[in-house]
C-alpha cells in the first residue's frame, strides 16, 4: 500500500512567530497551508494579528521564528523585494500606491521586476483588465478615488503574474459597490488559478467568495472550515461578538 | 545699486544648489539631516586637488591652462576620480555608521547626532592631512570679461554655470525618466510599499548616498577653483545648503536649483544693501520664514 503523496501547498507557514518586537510576538506560532487554485479567508477580532500575519509573510514584519515557504520554497529570510521574484505579492490595506507616481510610473515600478522585453505587454494586459486605469495613464495616483486606488493596487501586484496574491482588507473605506467590484474581481483573479489570501474584517461578503476560511484569535489558528460552512457557524459570532448568535450583518 | 550683484549671486547660488540636491536627495529618501554633507564638499576639493597635484608631477604638460580657463587638463581628470573616491566616501560613510544605526532601528535624532560626529571627524582628519592653510588649483590670474547690462565674468564662473546647469538637468532627467530614478521617487514617498513593489530599497540608498557626494564633490571642486580650498569649505556652507533644500522643498531637485539660486542672490544683494558682515546672516532668515510660513517649500509635497 503507498501513501498518497500530498501537493505541495502554494503558500505555507510552520510554527510562524512574528511581530514589530522580538519580545511581544503578535503572531505566535501558526501553521498555515493554502492549496493551489484556493481563495483562503482570515478572519478574526480587531488584534487578533491578521495583518501582522500577512505582513510577516510577505516581509514587512519581523519574523522571529517558523518558516513561510511558496510552493515548497523556503522564503523566510528573503527581504520583501526578492519574495516578489518567488511568486509572492502582497496588497496593504492602506497607503498600497504611490500617490506622488502617475498610474503608468506605478505600473512600470512592478513590471521592473519582469525581463525587459515582457514588461509592456504585461503593462498593456493590466490596462486591458482594469479599462478605468487606461483612460489617463499619466493621472497622479494620488487623485484617484478609493476604488480606483484599491484596482492600481492589485494591478501593481498581478503585474509580476503571481502564484499567491495577498490582500490586506482590500474593502476597507469603499463603497458597498465597490466593495462588490472588488470582490468580484478577486473571485476573476483567483478562477484565472491565483492562489488568493484574504484578510477581511467583512465577514458575510468575504465568506460568500471564499473557499476555506481560518479564524486567527490571539495570534493564533481557532478555528477553520469551509467559507459556506463557517457562515452559520455559531463559533464565528462568539468570536466576534462574544454571543452565541449567527453572524447575520456584515462587520463594515 | 551695482547690477554684478546679480552674477555674483547667481555664481554663489549654482554651487549652493548643487550642494542642496545632494541634501535634498538624501533627505527626502533617508529621512534625516545629514549634516556631514558639507564635508562631501570640502573631502571632493581636496581629492581633486590632490589627484591633480600628482597628475601635475608625473605630467606637467597636463597643468598647463587650458585657455581660455585657469586650470589645465589635470583638474577636469581629477575631478572624474575625485567624483568616485567621494561616492565611495559616502558609501563607507553609510556602511560603517548610518546602517548600523538603520539597522538597529535608531531614531532620527541619533541619525542627526552621528551625522554631526561624522563631520567633526572628516573635517579634523582634513585638517591633520592637509593642514588649515588654504589651498588653490591654480594660481593663475583671470581677466572678467563683459557680458552686457553692466555684467562681468570670468571664464571659469561661466564655466561653473554651464556645468551646473548641465548637472541639474542631468539629475532632473534621471529621476523623471530613467528606471532607478523612479525608483528613488517611490522609496521617498513610502520604503516599505517600495520593498513589497519588487525595490531593492537599501540598493536604491547606496545610489542617493553615491550621487548625493558625487554633486557635492563638484560643487567642492567649484568652489575651491573660484575662491580656495579650505577644510571649512564646506562647513561654511552647510547652512545655506539647508537652507536651499528647505525653501525648494524637500525631494525637488529643480526646487533646490532655484531655491539655491534665491538664496545665492539674496546674499550678493544683502552684502551691497547692509553689508557682507551680513551675508551668513541672510540664509538663516530665509530657513527661518520658510519654517515659519510655508515649512514645504516652494516645491515640496504637503506632509
Amino acid at each position: 500500500m503507498t501513501a498518497a503523496v500530498r501537493p505541495t501547498p502554494a503558500l505555507a507557514t510552520q510554527a510562524l512567530v512574528a511581530g514589530y518586537e522580538p519580545d511581544l510576538p503578535i503572531v505566535r506560532g501558526v501553521d498555515l497551508s493554502v492549496a493551489a487554485g484556493e481563495l483562503l479567508v482570515l478572519l478574526g477580532p480587531n488584534g487578533a494579528g491578521k495583518s501582522t500575519l500577512v505582513k510577516a509573510i510577505a516581509g514587512v514584519v519581523p519574523i522571529h521564528g517558523g518558516t513561510v515557504s511558496i510552493g515548497g520554497r523556503d522564503i523566510t529570510r528573503l527581504p520583501a523585494h526578492r519574495k516578489i521574484s518567488e511568486g509572492l505579492a502582497f496588497v496593504p490595506q492602506t497607503e498600497n500606491i504611490f500617490g506622488t507616481l502617475s498610474i503608468h510610473e506605478n505600473l512600470q515600478i512592478a513590471a521592473a521586476v519582469l525581463p525587459r522585453e515582457k514588461r509592456a505587454a504585461r503593462i498593456a494586459a493590466m490596462y486591458d483588465r482594469f479599462p478605468d486605469l487606461a483612460v489617463k495613464p499619466a493621472r497622479l495616483a494620488g487623485s484617484l478615488s478609493g476604488g480606483q486606488r484599491q484596482m492600481l493596487a492589485i494591478a501593481r501586484a498581478l503585474m509580476v503574474d503571481p502564484q499567491v496574491l495577498i490582500l490586506d482588507e482590500p474593502s476597507a473605506g469603499l463603497s458597498p459597490r465597490i466593495v462588490a467590484e472588488v470582490f468580484a474581481m478577486l473571485t476573476d483573479i483567483n478562477a484565472s488559478g491565483v492562489t488568493v489570501v484574504l484578510v477581511e474584517q467583512n465577514v458575510k461578503a468575504a465568506l460568500a467568495i471564499a473557499s476555506r476560511a481560518v479564524i486567527l484569535v490571539e495570534g493564533k489558528i481557532r478555528h477553520e472550515g469551509s467559507g459556506e460552512s463557517l457562515q452559520n457557524d455559531p463559533i464565528l459570532a462568539r468570536l466576534y461578538l462574544g454571543t452565541g448568535q449567527t453572524m447575520k450583518a456584515d462587520r463594515s | 545699486m551695482n547690477p554684478q550683484f546679480i552674477m555674483d549671486g547667481l555664481i554663489a547660488g549654482a554651487l549652493i544648489g548643487l550642494g542642496a540636491i545632494g541634501v535634498t536627495l538624501t533627505y527626502s529618501i533617508l529621512r534625516f539631516a545629514n549634516f556631514a554633507h558639507g564635508e562631501f564638499l570640502s573631502w571632493g576639493a581636496y581629492l581633486a586637488l590632490a589627484i591633480s597635484g600628482s597628475i601635475g608631477f608625473l605630467s606637467a604638460n597636463l597643468t598647463k591652462p587650458i585657455a581660455p580657463f585657469s586650470f589645465g587638463w589635470s583638474l577636469p581628470i581629477a575631478a572624474l576620480l575625485a567624483v568616485l573616491l567621494t561616492g565611495v566616501l559616502a558609501l563607507a560613510l553609510d556602511a560603517v555608521l548610518f546602517g548600523r544605526l538603520r539597522s538597529r532601528g535608531g531614531a532620527v535624532i541619533i541619525l542627526v547626532m552621528a551625522s554631526f560626529g561624522a563631520s567633526l571627524a572628516l573635517r579634523s582628519l582634513l585638517e591633520f592631512l592637509f593642514t588649515s592653510k588654504p589651498a588653490y588649483y591654480t594660481k593663475a590670474l583671470q581677466i572678467a570679461v563683459r557680458l552686457g547690462g553692466g555684467l562681468r565674468a570670468t571664464p571659469d564662473q561661466l564655466l561653473v554655470l554651464g556645468v551646473t546647469l548641465v548637472v541639474v538637468i542631468a539629475i532632473h532627467l534621471l529621476l523623471t525618466r530613467s528606471e532607478i530614478g523612479r525608483s528613488m521617487r517611490a522609496v521617498s514617498e513610502n520604503p516599505a510599499l517600495a520593498g513589497i513593489a519588487g525595490i531593492d530599497v537599501r540598493r536604491i540608498i547606496r545610489f542617493v548616498w553615491f550621487i548625493g557626494a558625487a554633486l557635492a564633490c563638484i560643487a567642492g571642486i567649484m568652489t575651491g577653483l573660484l575662491v580656495q580650498i579650505r577644510p571649512y569649505l564646506g562647513h561654511d556652507l552647510l547652512l545655506p545648503l539647508f537652507a536651499a533644500a528647505i525653501l525648494g522643498g524637500i525631494g525637488s531637485v529643480p526646487g533646490a536649483m532655484i531655491a539655491g539660486l534665491i538664496v545665492g542672490l539674496s546674499e550678493a544683494a544683502a552684502v551691497q544693501l547692509v553689508g557682507a558682515e551680513w551675508r551668513a546672516a541672510v540664509s538663516f532668515v530665509i530657513l527661518v520664514l520658510v519654517l515659519l510660513l510655508r515649512p514645504r517649500g516652494l516645491f515640496g509635497r504637503p506632509a
